[in-house]
């Protein structure tokens, strides 16, 4: 039987078992990012709300994409993981707000790719597939199975990455 | 629970019944004169919803839902969104437009435009009522609406705010007009500098 198990907002998940999905649903500017160890079928998947943590804050490490990457990083080595093995792929960072007036300043979903893109640069680590940026939300779906990566947008098919 | 935030939610809620009142009759008002008929509006409901429960509030995170969001600028700021279903927007529009239930199928550009234009209508007399009330200036922003899933929609809510105090104040009015009524929720989530202001007493 599938089990899915959901990856709210700020909070990341790790699995090694094969009826597992991880899902995060309704990322808007929210950034999705999965990481996959095929030799021991283990995947991660962290649901990060904002660009960079703030130097000195005490809020959690998952709800940004800087320090959420390698926190999922570091969990998915503790495992066994080998960094340079690990297949990533990362969903979301959209503008939801597109009026005038909005984009300058509301501009995070960008944001948050960018970051995404600067963390696993200093790592050495390249993204292996990706869908971001536009307007809308996606859901994100990740099969422990295989390593699988679906998103799901409204109006549109659901689609591999 | 900080002192400050305690005595804020004690005040806050009992100005807020004032004011939301005040403010959603006010909107109701403002939305007669655009229809060019009389719309009334029940007396709106004040709670405190955690942001985490929303989702499953209005059908579950993917579920599709309009959102028109505010940004108030001035002595108090914050923001604002009122949110419909997909389902209620199509309603809701109908019921604005004077047309039959189920004439509006989908939200095009006349139709986004007039939910933009109740958004606009309602967030200016609503915070009217509350720069009226508080004697503290309350601009709103153009509103932008968004047609997506309820969770991609609270991003922008939980990623602006800087008060990540992870509850909001929701209110919930029914507009009526011929017997026919549109439910609509307004989250409230003011700055935290704001907030300070208010626990204070400026």
């Amino acid at each position: 039987m599938e089990k899915i198990i959901t990856v709210g907002l700020g909070e990341y998940a790790l699995s090694q078992d094969p009826q597992d999905i991880l899902v995060a649903y309704g990322l808007g500017s929210c950034v999705g990012i999965s990481m996959y160890d095929q030799r021991l079928c283990l995947a991660g998947l962290l649901h990060a709300l904002l660009p960079i943590h703030p130097v000195g804050s005490n809020d959690s490490y998952a709800r940004y994409v800087d320090t959420g990457i390698n926190v999922l990083i570091d969990e998915m080595i503790k495992k066994g993981a080998d960094r340079f093995r690990l297949v990533v792929r990362m969903a979301g960072g959209a503008n939801m707000l597109t009026a005038p007036g909005f984009t300058g300043s509301f501009n995070i979903g960008t944001r948050n790719v960018e970051a995404a893109f600067t963390t696993l640069n200093d790592l050495k680590m390249k993204i292996s597939g990706k869908e971001v940026g536009g307007t809308s939300g996606r859901t994100v779906k990740f099969y422990v199975k295989d390593g699988r990566m679906t998103i799901r947008s409204i109006g549109n098919q659901e689609r591999e990455v | 629970m900080t002192e400050t935030s305690l005595k804020f939610d004690e005040e806050l809620h009992s100005l807020l019944v004032v004011m939301a009142n005040e403010g959603v009759h006010n909107a109701a008002k403002g939305m007669s004169d655009m229809v060019g008929e009389s719309l009334d509006v029940d007396s709106p409901q004040i709670k405190r919803v955690p942001i985490k429960e929303i989702p499953d509030l209005l059908g579950g995170p993917e579920a599709e839902a309009v959102g028109i969001y505010l940004r108030v600028e001035g002595k108090i700021g914050g923001q604002m969104m009122m949110v419909v279903p997909y389902l209620k927007a199509l309603e809701l529009v109908d019921l604005m437009m004077g047309s039959p239930v189920g004439t509006t199928q989908s939200l095009g550009p006349i139709e986004r435009s007039a939910l933009q234009e109740m958004g606009n209508l309602t967030g200016s007399f609503f915070l009217n009522a509350v720069a009226a009330t508080t004697g503290l200036d309350a601009r709103p922003s153009p509103p932008a609406v968004m047609v997506d899933m309820i969770g991609a929609i609270i991003d922008i809510i939980l990623a602006t705010s800087d008060n990540l105090s992870e509850t909001v104040l929701m209110l919930q009015a029914k507009f009526l007009r011929n017997g026919r009524e549109a439910e609509v929720d307004f989250w409230i989530i003011p700055d935290k500098n704001t907030i300070e202001r208010m626990a204070k007493g400026e």
